[in-house]
């Protein structure tokens, strides 16, 4: 039997993408219809107006400064003015074991190891001006049985 | 579909300064697309007033979607790939109102199986559908007139409208070939057939 080498027919395809072919120039003979002009406007407005609007590359910065506000924001509630003034509470309670830890140092009779007599005049008068007179009455009994001879002025002993 | 790296096109750099905000960008970048994209639409549905809301839905999710454009591919593909989408969606919402349409009509008498988009209403709008090459075309299958299309009025290759439409290479590239022969089929002048040569007989 002799075999004989099967032809094989031209392919469309391969023709037709080579380019130039007589089905391309016929299409592109046809008629080409455009967009109508309503159409171009719209399309042509949404996108300038999306462009003047926020920057794309804006967008996560945006979004990172509502974080961090936010965030911001619930710290300061949580961590704000009460608890500023709890914080400045416990240091006064401290301060008070801590004073009368060193009372009898801070309130010696001893001249030598008290505050100078201005100084402390001073502090009794301020404690006076807060209105706080039993504890500048204590004070100031206390400042003149260490300084009897000391002349205290009317500040610190008037109530 | 669309991750291969490929040289940057000078659509794509244009689409890339739309999407830093270059306006002026997007102008020239759909003065270069909007033809061949409203005929690749309007031949695929083959309404005018469908292919015009496709059109604005094609650029207005491009617009939506700038921010995420990255270059990557040609900006053909990108565009297209968009087009493709919202196009199988008018399809299936088509398919889907037509199905709700003859359920609501359950009494009438049975209609014959045609989308609504090749109705005589819809048609009629088509006004272009004069010549023999396009009425060929109207008559492919959707994916081969899609892939005819394509590479029609973009001069994408086969690779491209394997990527845009999402399928095989290989399938691709049968629907183009399918395509290619119908219309080349179209194109042939009707033959009158000859007739045949008296015979004479010498007894």
């Amino acid at each position: 039997m002799k075999n004989t080498p099967t032809r094989i027919p031209p392919d469309d395809l391969d023709e037709y993408l080579r380019g130039g072919s007589a089905l391309s120039r016929h299409y592109r003979k046809e008629s080409a219809p455009m967009p109508p002009h309503t159409l171009d406007r719209g399309v042509l407005q949404l996108s300038r107006e999306t462009a003047n609007g926020r920057s794309p590359c804006l967008a996560p910065l945006a979004f990172a400064a509502s974080v961090l506000l936010s965030v911001a924001m619930v710290l300061a509630i949580v961590f704000g003015p009460q608890t500023a003034r709890r914080a400045e509470d416990a240091p006064r309670l401290v301060r008070v074991v801590a004073r009368a830890d060193t009372k009898p140092r801070l309130y010696s009779s001893d001249p030598q190891r008290a505050r100078p007599p201005s100084v402390w005049l001073a502090d009794i008068a301020a404690l006076r001006r807060d209105g706080r007179d039993s504890e500048a009455d204590a004070e100031f009994r206390r400042f003149r049985s260490t300084y009897p001879g000391y002349s205290s002025g009317r500040a610190a002993t008037l109530p | 579909m669309l991750g291969t790296m490929e040289p940057l096109d000078e659509d794509a750099q244009l689409m890339s300064r739309y999407r830093d905000g270059d306006a002026g960008a997007f102008t020239a970048l759909y003065a270069r697309h909007k033809g061949p994209l409203y005929r690749y639409l309007l031949r695929q549905v083959r309404n005018a007033g469908a292919a015009a809301d496709l059109f604005q839905e094609v650029w207005s999710r491009l617009i939506a979607n700038r921010a995420r454009y990255e270059a990557r591919a040609k900006f053909a593909t990108y565009l297209f790939h968009i087009a493709h989408n919202c196009t199988i969606d008018f399809f299936r919402r088509d398919r889907a109102m037509s199905r709700a349409a003859r359920s609501e009509d359950a009494d009438a008498p049975p209609e014959a199986e045609v989308p609504e988009y090749q109705r005589p209403d819809g048609i009629a709008e088509y006004a272009e559908q004069q010549s023999a090459l396009l009425a060929a075309l109207g008559a492919l299958p959707q994916e081969q007139r899609e892939a005819f299309l394509l590479h029609e009025e973009t001069g994408l290759t086969i690779e491209e409208i394997a990527r845009v439409t999402q399928v095989g290479l290989e399938t691709a590239k049968s629907r183009l070939r399918y395509a290619v022969r119908k219309l080349k089929k179209a194109l042939l002048p009707v033959q009158i057939p000859a007739a045949r040569p008296l015979r004479t007989r010498t007894i």
